[in-house]
């Protein structure tokens, strides 16, 4: 829907698929399945550093703390350098390409330019259309869109109105939120992936309680990276071929999609909540005893594959 | 092509009928087979890791009605999205009940889980039986194949019908009665003991209450739809359909009284079988009859993909049925046998 590609329109104006391997291979999804699977395995990695973490400052299960610490430490490390680079980039440029518009409007880029800058911080003035506050470092968009400093990267003015995703704050907020958060991560795991090999991280206590308290954190960059993508996406549901005003269903009413829209934030408020229960639970109990007896060698050798319980 | 997508389609809604069927009885009679805590894990145990497997099935159908037919269900979801909803919310719930309810050893906690289990498995059966309900008699499409329903209007079953009227309400109370019977049959199979004895009395009344609930939708059924005998009599797939049902309603007699489980449960599986392959073929090519004007319903071959679409999916389609079936066979052999009451044989659950 980002990307489409490999399809025919017909006819009576449905879409067919016209080359299989052309949809199955599209750069687009494969760029996006692998920014998302590396941000699926950073999330696993926070949470059992922040388990091992727990464990440590409680000065229980020494063995299995230890391990927890320092695979989920290696493989953090790992994963969030992956989600930025070369996935998160190369993610990056595919919307240069493709979606310029989308780009403008996570940057708050009004005016199109050469030397185009990544405001570090700033606030988007969609009807004054500038960001306003802005600190940016010079050349750094031109740079990760188009691989070169001086390259020119276009502006919302370019561009009709209506041609703009709908909702240009939230855009811009979610990915910039996203970007600062996998920062964190990286220079987090950094951190405590060389206090780790300087053998210190089990007695650095602020460092364990940081690693402790961000678990929640991945949850908010994965769901914040979404938005961006399909905030970014707006105002179509295929991309450029099919507006989301088009493609709502005639026969619903509000009041349909609304109660099922309470229904659900219900029901999965209700299921997080047990879920983070049973879960708190089972880590509250530790480990079981078969875990303890294991020999730490060959769980060590096991690293980047740590072991698992299986919470629900 | 069509029919043999048709046929395709319909085959992997009846798998998922009766593989997740079972599970729906078996957690229906939940509170009347099983009367400690011990022989309720036990039931949930028979059904064991298997449901969520059972579900793909019903993924898989959804999968193949977007790749073959898209607008049946463009249609349909539109129109059934409340009923749908539904299903999904019970779905979720049923699930849920299951992986959650073993993890506190308390009875409070899992009364009320198993509360939760029996409540969505008698309300999927229910709707699950609406739906195929309304599915035979069809919803009021206008001329561009679109319809919404509220739940009920006069309860009759023609012009601007709702999601229930008389035909589908029977049909559901068929559906509640045939989806206990059979999951009776499996638990009757599957568990020993004293879940064993009275799964197998259950399974017996329920069996005999099926056949006037069956005889009573067959004949609404004409009066509901009385343009498709007509066709139907001509469909050799129908007659077919007809013999598996009353060889397998033969076997199943047979099983019960020689106490042959086996026997009883495959009978009970290709009952069902045969009773959808008839309604299935009965109904073919019109996949959802309008109510409203009979030029407005859906026909398989007005409403299915372009022809490269239809090639793609006769590719890929063996290669992921011949991955599940191989996964069938692994996970029946590795959970063969009957599930006691006192040692867990089926993990953690």
């Amino acid at each position: 829907m980002q990307h489409p590609i490999g399809y025919r329109i017909e006819a009576d104006g449905s879409l067919g698929i016209d080359s299989l391997s052309a949809y199955l291979l599209n750069p687009w999804a494969l760029i996006q399945f692998a920014h998302n699977q590396s941000a699926a395995l950073v999330t696993g990695s926070f949470v059992v550093t922040a388990v091992g973490a727990l464990y440590t400052l409680r000065g229980l299960h020494r063995t299995q703390a230890a391990l927890y610490l320092r695979a989920g430490t290696l493989v953090g490390l790992l994963a969030s350098l992956i989600v930025a680079f070369p996935s998160g980039d190369q993610q990056a440029k595919m919307v240069a390409r493709h979606q310029p518009i989308t780009l403008a409007a996570m940057e708050g880029k009004f005016v199109g330019g050469t030397n185009a800058g990544v405001a570090a911080i700033g606030q988007p003035n969609v009807t004054a259309r500038r960001l306003d506050n802005s600190i940016e470092v010079p050349g750094a968009l031109s740079f990760l869109a188009n691989g070169t400093f001086q390259s020119y990267v276009h502006g919302l003015d370019e561009y009709p109105a209506d041609a703009w995703p709908d909702n240009i704050e939230l855009l811009y907020y979610s990915f910039h939120l996203m970007i600062t958060l996998g920062s964190i991560f990286i220079l987090l795991m950094a951190y405590a992936k060389f206090q780790d090999w300087r053998g210190r991280l089990q007695s650095t206590g602020w460092l364990l309680w940081v690693l402790m308290l961000s678990f929640p954190l991945p949850y908010i960059a994965n769901t914040v990276g979404w938005m961006t993508a399909e905030l970014g996406r707006q105002p179509w549901l295929a991309y450029g071929l099919f507006r989301t005003r088009d493609g709502y269903s005639k026969v619903l009413s509000n009041g349909d999609t609304i109660f099922t829209l309470i229904g659900f934030t219900g029901l999965y408020f209700v299921l997080g909540v047990l879920f983070l229960y049973l879960v708190g639970r089972q880590i509250g109990r530790g480990p079981s005893e078969d875990a303890a007896v294991l020999d730490i060698e060959k769980e060590q050798a096991l690293i980047g594959v740590p072991r698992q319980e299986h919470f629900v | 092509m069509i029919a043999i997508w048709y046929a395709i389609v319909s085959f992997m809604l009846i798998a998922y009928v009766i593989l997740d069927g079972r599970n729906f009885g078996a957690g229906m009679l939940h509170c009347f087979v099983a009367r400690t805590p011990e022989e309720r894990r036990q039931v949930i145990a028979a059904m064991g890791p298997l449901w969520s497997w059972h579900e793909v099935w019903l993924v898989g159908f959804g999968g193949a009605l977007v790749a073959v037919f898209p607008r049946l269900m463009a249609s349909a979801f539109s129109g059934y999205y409340l009923a749908l909803i539904l299903i999904l919310w019970c779905l979720i719930l049923r699930g849920f009940s299951i992986e959650v309810g073993g993890h506190i050893n308390d009875r409070l906690w899992q009364g009320f889980w198993d509360f939760v289990f029996v409540f969505s498995n008698c309300l999927l059966a229910i709707l699950f039986g609406a739906a195929a309900g309304n599915v035979a008699r069809g919803a009021p499409l206008d001329a561009e194949g679109n319809f919404s329903m509220p739940f009920f209007t006069d309860f009759g079953v023609h012009g601007y019908v709702g999601l229930l009227d008389w035909y589908t309400v029977s049909v559901a109370v068929f559906a509640v009665a045939l989806l206990a019977a059979h999951g009776a049959t499996y638990l009757a199979l599957k568990t020993e003991g004293p879940v064993h004895d009275r799964s197998a009395r259950y399974a017996k009344y329920l069996w005999v209450a099926v056949v006037p609930l069956f005889a009573l939708i067959s004949v609404e059924s004409f009066f509901v739809r009385s343009d498709v005998p007509g066709r139907a009599v001509h469909n050799p797939v129908c007659w077919i359909g007809l013999l598996v049902t009353l060889i397998s309603a033969a076997m199943l007699i047979s099983g019960f009284s020689t106490r042959r489980e086996m026997r009883a449960f495959l009978a009970s599986n290709f009952l069902i079988v045969g009773l959808l392959a008839t309604g299935g073929a009965a109904i073919f090519p019109v996949m959802l009859h309008s109510t409203l004007a009979p030029e407005n319903s859906l026909s398989a071959y007005a409403i299915a993909a372009n022809h490269t679409a239809l090639v793609v999916a006769s590719i890929w389609w063996p290669i992921a049925f011949a991955l599940a079936i191989a996964y069938f066979i692994f996970i029946s052999r590795r959970y063969v046998g009957k599930v006691s009451v006192k040692r867990d044989t089926q993990g953690f659950y």
